[in-house]
């Protein structure tokens, strides 16, 4: 096809031919309103929506955000339809080739200098946020987050304005009170993790050999749900995790309750009987505070003996969170777990301090898990595949459980609340 | 072949040369004669001609890139529906892992430098590169590296890090298999091939050019590969060493990135991105001088603000080093780092949006026409406009640290490097295709090409900004309903769309290589002069003989061709026709040079390639392995080093009778 031809179209045909290119453009332009008016249309109530702060540090970034997506969006609109504009307007209709100007240099320079000036502003704002967001001085409880293949540990360190007098341990959920500046202290036992609750603050990184922080404080209570986001391995998205916020009064019950005694099943239940299979086979790798072994000794983990990146995680009062695995699988059947989530925050203390019961509990999930751990969730598991890590695990493995032995063990978790 | 002789003026020359007498070297050198070949398979392995070089980069090129295309469609296969069953976690990891890497590596980085190769020295007015040999060898380095890369593929498992390959998930406690031992060391053997070539092509740019081309007469193209050769230039080193630690690491016990031994895993991502960042505008800034070429071509006007053009094109160039950082964050690099790499990625949104306001206004008052390579340039400005500006929201930090590892950094990229590289690509393929084959692409079939690919892209990566602004991470080998939000529009719709428009986008490309088959097939010749050019790559033969040009042309303008085909009407300032493309190359004709001597062809580029594999599965499975791969090299050297570029006449037992005086001067 030889364009300089076109010259020599004769007019007619020209003509048609234009008023037919007129006539798909009005149809791409129809097309393309419509898709625009689709891409605005986004799903309700997405658990880890970024446009939906829930805290002050979360809306500090979102006010900082909305106006420049507003004027990118509007920049976006401008070049586009200047690009339309010039491709109906200056479209081959025959006329002849144009005089070969090669610009216009003030115009040039006004056109630099607006899009520059426009970002020093947006960098002037830019700039109080990330000192505001680097805060530390203004923290009123501090947490340790630790990252570790593929499930978070929080660590409470005493700390007495809070009624912590010993350290407290747990996994999958952080328990924060609501209304109150929470210091997050990251480091990670392997590779980078990301913590993230996107209601809450931007990301931070969990890198091993380093401590991080990052604030996190939530205006009510309730539940907020976040993700790894540094690319941490084969089951990357599987780490995930839960920011929950209570009252005050509602954070000090909880607090008292991870820190009462251990109560052990009674004897002669089935429970009792899940307690020696947990005595068995869960205690190298998984603490339960104050259990102890028949003969009267305290049973301690080990993990650092069986699993590479050296911890698991912490199961005292397993039954007060809703999730287990990494915060993969739900403690809670669906129905249960809609009831949490979805209470108002008046009520929402209430109900996640009740915890986890029998006619509650996702025994589902959970029963797999514990029959074959590795299948259900990615992982370095199979002793035939751990020369490079001495045959110590990355994740659980499978531990061959008979179906009674597994009855009893769900018994018995039932009962670490 | 070595020696070209001039044709007979006035005699049309067809597209391939004749083969020349059969004539044998008298001598061998290192240990091995000449190649003397001129047609079939062995012109083209011994060959050191910029043009065929270029053709096997581009063909090595579009054959990664359909591994790597069908590589993400299974990616969005897997991603269609909640907790997908296509791939498990393993193989996913796998395949985004190859998928970036052979997207970046070993599609569009020698699809470029398939371009320059073949376009540099003909927009230049040159006869070839100033390093025949050292062209070829990058390229076989090339191919030899994107076979060592996928080797891994049938040998235990791909790399499975993340292209990004961050530090200590790379370790060999963390990466087990063998795949991300394939991938250093083919990146590296691929990284040789950058690196010969950039400091070829800067060398031919700076010391080639045809008489009165001054660098301000340079046409886009070669300006913008030109500042892509210095980017190479400087960053390859950069990963070059971080890969040599990491083989170190993985391969000998070194403990450079392992934590307990004291290091800082932000070491290796300062590092990555120290380079990664500047690959970034290696991969934009060629095809922001193919619609440099495109738009006015088009437009039927020269570039708008060419000066400014050419600077903004440095000016990424140079901030383009300033602003690593903003890929780390949510790294913790503290406020005073993070609010610096802030405003350093604010600013070199400056230049960028200079080069869209020159290529809309260079279409604002001329003739357009709408040739496929047309549709895609301007498709580019578009598409990457909207990169570019999601682009500018990362810049924000705090709101990066809600952004970044989530899908929409996935959009935000491939905006920029499929609407933006890719798109450029397309409208190269379609534009120089008559010139590079002598026969023109289907129109018809590009159309189709193209809106395909509009639609396909935008509906694949269009949904994955709403996607991540909702909270979808990336790298996830599946994704849950419970995170997947209400309504109908929900998350899960939006990945549904996307997966949908992954199938158009690759109707849309097959589309393309169908067109390819269709016009192989085709017995039309392109015209000449098909697109009414501008610039010296049309000021010869469609494909040009070996030497390129009969003469080598004198420059007075920028747009060279243009204006000896055309001249300004004094009155009203429009251009009118005062020679043909046939009356301009028939000028070209008469004043023929007389003795024109291009670099023979040499065995040893591709020799020496040829030891680095085994060297890369001698460090992997065993040593002795590498020390034979190490002799083949040195052998090679040995070869290289002692056989003259230009065979000369006395070493052909019958050289042609009408005696050839040595030319130019080719290392």
């Amino acid at each position: 096809m030889n364009h300089r031809s076109s010259n020599e179209t004769p007019a007619v045909g020209r003509l048609s031919v234009a008023r037919v290119k007129a006539r798909r453009f009005g149809q791409c332009a129809l097309v393309a309103t419509g898709a625009i008016a689709l891409l605005g249309s986004c799903a309700t109530n997405a658990p880890q929506d970024t446009w939906q702060p829930k805290g002050p540090n979360a809306k500090m970034i979102d006010d900082l955000q909305q106006p420049v997506f507003a004027v990118a969006g509007i920049i976006g609109i401008i070049v586009s339809v200047a690009v339309a504009y010039v491709i109906w307007r200056y479209k081959d209709r025959g006329q002849p080739i144009p005089e070969q100007t090669h610009g216009k240099p003030a115009l040039e320079i006004t056109l630099t200098v607006i899009p520059a000036l426009i970002l020093a502003v947006v960098g002037v704002f830019t700039f109080r946020v990330i000192f505001d967001l680097a805060r530390t001085d203004d923290t009123q409880l501090v947490i340790n987050v630790t990252g570790q293949q593929w499930w978070w540990e929080y660590d409470y360190p005493v700390q007495n304005e809070w009624g912590i007098t010993q350290p407290i341990i747990s996994s999958g959920q952080l328990v924060m009170p609501a209304g109150t500046k929470v210091l997050l202290r990251e480091t990670s036992r392997d590779v980078i993790h990301s913590y993230w609750i996107p209601a809450l603050n931007g990301k931070r990184d969990a890198v091993p050999g380093r401590i991080h922080t990052l604030r996190l404080e939530a205006d009510e209570p309730g539940i907020y749900a976040g993700q790894c986001t540094e690319f941490c391995g084969l089951s990357h998205a599987n780490m995930r995790m839960e920011a929950v916020a209570l009252s005050k009064e509602d954070f000090a019950r909880w607090i008292a309750n991870q820190q009462a005694a251990y109560q052990a099943p009674a004897e002669g239940t089935l429970a009792k009987e899940g307690e020696a299979v947990f005595l068995n086979q869960c205690v190298r790798c998984h603490q339960v505070d104050g259990l102890k072994r028949p003969d009267g000794t305290l049973a301690i983990a080990a993990p650092d003996e069986n699993v590479w990146s050296g911890a698991a995680p912490n199961l005292t009062k397993l039954m007060t969170r809703n999730t287990f695995a990494g915060a993969m699988f739900d403690l809670l059947r669906d129905a249960c777990r809609d009831d949490v989530w979805k209470a108002d925050s008046a009520e929402f203390g209430v109900k996640y301090l009740a915890g986890v019961d029998e006619a509650c509990l996702n025994v589902n999930d959970l029963r797999a898990w514990l029959r074959n751990a590795p299948e259900v969730k990615p992982m370095y598991a199979n002793p035939a595949l751990l020369t490079e890590t001495n045959g110590k695990y990355r994740g659980m493995p499978n531990l061959g459980l008979s179906e009674s032995d597994i009855d009893k063990l769900v018994a018995y978790l039932l009962t670490l609340k | 072949m070595a020696i070209i002789e001039r044709p007979a003026p006035g005699t049309t020359v067809p597209a391939l040369t004749p083969a020349a007498p059969a004539i044998t070297p008298s001598r061998t050198y290192g240990a091995l004669r000449r190649p003397v070949a001129t047609t079939g398979w062995k012109s083209w392995l011994f060959t050191v001609d910029h043009k065929k070089l270029g053709l096997m980069y581009g063909a090595t090129a579009l054959f990664f890139f359909i591994v790597g295309g069908l590589e993400a469609v299974l990616i969005r296969l897997q991603l269609a529906a909640p907790d997908g069953k296509v791939l498990n976690a393993d193989l996913y990891n796998q395949m985004f892992t190859m998928h970036a890497t052979t997207m970046v590596f070993l599609f569009v980085m020698p699809m470029a430098a398939g371009f320059a190769n073949y376009f540099v020295p003909l927009q230049i007015g040159a006869r070839d590169v100033a390093f025949p040999r050292i062209n070829a060898f990058g390229f076989w380095c090339l191919l030899a590296g994107g076979i060592v890369v996928n080797l891994a593929w049938f040998l235990g498992g791909a790399a499975d890090g993340g292209w990004f390959m961050y530090a200590p998930n790379s370790g060999p406690v963390f990466s087990p298999s063998k795949g991300v031992d394939f991938w250093t060391l083919g990146l590296q053997i691929a990284g040789i091939a950058s690196l010969t070539g950039a400091i070829n092509l800067i060398v031919t740019v700076l010391n080639m050019r045809a008489p009165g081309m001054t660098l301000m007469k340079m046409p886009v193209f070669t300006w913008m590969i030109t500042v892509v050769q210095f980017l190479l230039l400087f960053a390859v080193p950069v990963i070059t060493v971080a890969l040599f630690l990491l083989t170190f690491q993985r391969s000998f016990g070194a403990q450079f990135f392992d934590v307990a031994a004291g290091a800082d895993p932000l070491l290796w991502q300062h590092l990555f991105w120290i380079f990664g960042h500047p690959e970034v505008y290696i991969l934009i800034l060629p095809s922001f001088g193919i619609i440099s070429e495109v738009l006015p071509v088009f437009s039927r006007k020269p570039l708008f603000g060419y000066p400014f053009v050419v600077f903004s094109g440095a000016a990424i160039g140079f901030v383009g080093w300033g602003v690593w950082a903003h890929h780390m964050f949510a790294s913790g690099l503290g406020p005073v780092s993070v609010a610096v790499f802030s405003l350093a990625t604010m600013a070199i949104a400056v230049p960028t949006g200079v080069k869209i306001i020159n290529w809309t206004l260079t279409m604002w008052g001329g003739k357009l026409v709408f040739t496929t390579a047309m549709k895609f340039a301007i498709g580019l400005v578009v598409l990457f406009t909207i990169g570019g500006l999601s682009g500018v929201t990362h810049s924000v930090a705090p709101s990066d640290t809600q952004q970044t590892d989530t899908y929409y950094i996935v959009a935000h990229f491939h905006y920029v490097l499929f609407g933006g590289a890719i798109f450029g690509i397309f409208s190269g393929f379609y534009y120089w295709w008559p010139k590079m084959f002598g026969k023109m692409l289907n129109e018809r079939l590009g159309s189709w090409n193209f809106w395909l690919m509009v639609i396909g892209m935008n509906m694949t990566f269009g949904p994955m900004h709403i996607l991540g602004l909702q909270g979808q991470p990336r790298r996830m080998y599946v994704w849950t309903e419970a995170r997947a939000g209400e309504g109908f529009f929900n998350l899960g719709f939006w990945n549904l769309i996307a997966s949908i428009g992954s199938l158009i986008l690759t109707v849309g490309i097959g589309l393309f290589l169908i067109n390819v088959v269709v016009t192989a097939r085709s017995k039309v010749r392109a015209p000449l002069d098909p697109w009414n050019a501008r610039s010296l790559e049309w000021m010869t033969s469609n494909p040009p003989k070996e030497h390129n040009f009969d003469s080598i042309p004198h420059v007075h303008h920028l747009d060279e061709f243009f204006h000896r085909k055309y001249e300004e009407d004094p009155t009203t300032h429009s251009m009118r026709e005062v020679a043909s493309a046939e009356d301009v190359l028939a000028e070209l004709e008469r004043n023929a040079d007389q003795h024109i001597h291009m670099p023979s062809p040499s065995y040893w580029p591709l020799v020496l390639a040829c030891g680095m594999p085994f060297v890369a599965l001698g460090v992997i499975y065993s040593i002795p392995v590498a020390i034979a791969g190490g002799l083949i090299m040195l052998y090679a050297l040995y070869g290289w080093a002692l056989e003259p570029s230009t065979a000369p006449e006395s070493d052909f037992d019958a050289p042609s009778s009408n005696g050839h005086a040595v030319g130019a001067s080719h290392g």
